[in-house]
């Protein structure tokens, strides 16, 4: 990891390593933004490299995962595979029951190898019925989902002003966005970032 | 308890009222008619009649409960009334689980254990008002009740339930905690995604965050890349996009 993260680091910083496409200062320039063609995706069609449900099983580095349309889908996760929980984790962080989307390529073999995997990220808006301690109870269209302030990793977004782990403007009855992680099989939910209108 | 019996009608008379009048005369519960659980259970086009009915019926009923003699009838009708209003309730739970209850204003706010709470307590009136006799109510007794049965409306919550909880939070300051020490993740995000460097890789990359670590005053955040990987240096001091770098580094240089 020391010698990754230190090559790297290097690519970046100027250092000399090997970099492909890459002045190794500031930006690619404007033509690598258009490198990539476009998914080849019929519209309204499923996309083949996305998949979403929840872990039944997990073997190794594979995923067995239901889909909300009953649906199986095996993902592989791989070296290359990022996976969120509330912020990047390691695979071992992923259990039997989280809920899941995943992107990456459809092998023929119909393994999804994964380059993305979120694990039980939600996005729910509501307003807040009420404060206490570090939770924010929510108001979700009439269900009440409780969401915890993480130290350290929960922030606010208020309007289009920087990110702050500082909540104390939240108000009472106010609405917001909350982007966060679900506990499994409970109405709990933990905070990444509350986006607040103002 | 002959007291308690013969407070029971005003109780129920001054809901009712209440209830009948915002019925009638609220024109944004008639305009929001379509949206409660009424509108499925009698089709939309018939909810407004409806709940002018409704709304007919209550004042009625209020107006034989204040009408003395207080008759054992009068009883019957409030407690047949507050179990329709159970019934319909149940029947709004199980059919339409999000529409608004449509009770008592044009609140949007499903039936709850609240709703219940207030039509059970409504019904127990109403069966005790059978048995009244001709005796002074007792007014603290009456004012005590309407004051349950007013914590118990969530469509009043606005006007006192909100503002004390606002004023709690104001006085606990609960979510009030010293900055720590660590730059959140989120922060180098918002950077990131506003930097010219970000926006001209964009398009090549093809995972989330795979790797991320601190060093020497910079933040560096490794994506998966069409080319292998890609790295940002986002700096962990400092607003300026401009200041962020990256380079694509290719799987055999990494390997």
């Amino acid at each position: 990891m020391r010698s990754r993260r230190d090559l790297l680091k290097s690519a970046v910083l100027g250092g000399g390593a090997s970099v492909v496409a890459a002045t190794a200062l500031g930006s690619l320039g404007p033509e690598a933004a258009f490198a990539t063609t476009a998914p080849d995706i019929e519209p309204g069609a499923p996309d083949p490299n996305f998949a979403e449900g929840r872990i039944r099983s997990i073997k190794e580095n594979t995923l067995l995962v239901l889909g909300s349309n009953m649906v199986f889908h095996t993902i592989r996760v791989v070296d290359g595979t990022s996976l969120w929980k509330l912020g990047p984790v390691g695979f071992d962080q992923a259990q039997p029951g989280d809920g899941l989307y995943a992107r990456g390529v459809l092998m023929p073999d119909g393994v999804l190898a994964a380059e993305s995997v979120w694990l039980n990220i939600v996005n729910i808006k509501g307003h807040i019925k009420n404060i206490t301690g570090r939770t924010l109870h929510l108001d979700h269209s009439g269900h009440e989902v409780l969401c915890h302030v993480v130290p350290g990793k929960s922030v606010a977004v208020h309007s289009e002003s920087p990110p702050t782990t500082d909540l104390s403007m939240l108000k009472v009855s106010q609405h917001v966005q909350i982007l966060g992680a679900w506990r499994p099989d409970t109405n709990e939910v933990d905070i990444a970032t509350v986006f607040s209108p103002h | 308890m002959t007291g308690i019996a013969a407070s029971q009608p005003y109780v129920i008379a001054l809901f009712l009222l209440w209830a009948g009048l915002a019925k009638l005369f609220g024109r944004r519960m008639r305009a929001q008619a379509g949206q409660s659980a009424l509108a499925r259970l009698t089709g939309p086009a018939r909810a407004v009649p409806a709940l002018r009915l409704v709304g007919l019926v209550e004042l009625a009923v209020a107006a034989a409960l204040l009408v003395p003699p207080v008759h054992p009838l009068d009883g019957v009708a409030a407690a047949l009334l507050a179990t329709g209003f159970l019934a319909y309730l149940g029947y709004a739970r199980v059919a339409a689980p999000t529409s608004s209850c449509g009770c008592l204003s044009a609140h949007s706010r499903p039936a709850d254990r609240r709703a219940f709470a207030r039509a059970g307590l409504l019904l127990a009136a109403g069966l005790l008002t059978i048995g009244a006799g001709p005796y002074p109510p007792l007014p603290g007794l009456v004012v005590l009740e309407v004051v349950v049965l007013l914590a118990l409306s969530a469509e009043l919550d606005r006007y006192w339930l909100t503002p004390a909880r606002r004023l709690l939070v104001r006085l606990r300051r609960p979510l009030a905690v010293p900055p720590p020490r660590q730059v959140p993740l989120e922060t180098s995000l918002h950077l990131l995604r506003r930097s010219p460097a970000y926006c001209s890789a964009a398009a090549r990359l093809t995972s989330d965050i795979r790797d991320t670590w601190d060093e020497d005053g910079m933040r560096f955040l490794v994506y998966g890349a069409s080319e292998g990987a890609a790295v940002f240096a986002v700096p962990l001091a400092g607003e300026d996009p401009g200041a962020v770098r990256v380079a694509l580094v290719g799987e055999t240089a990494l390997a």
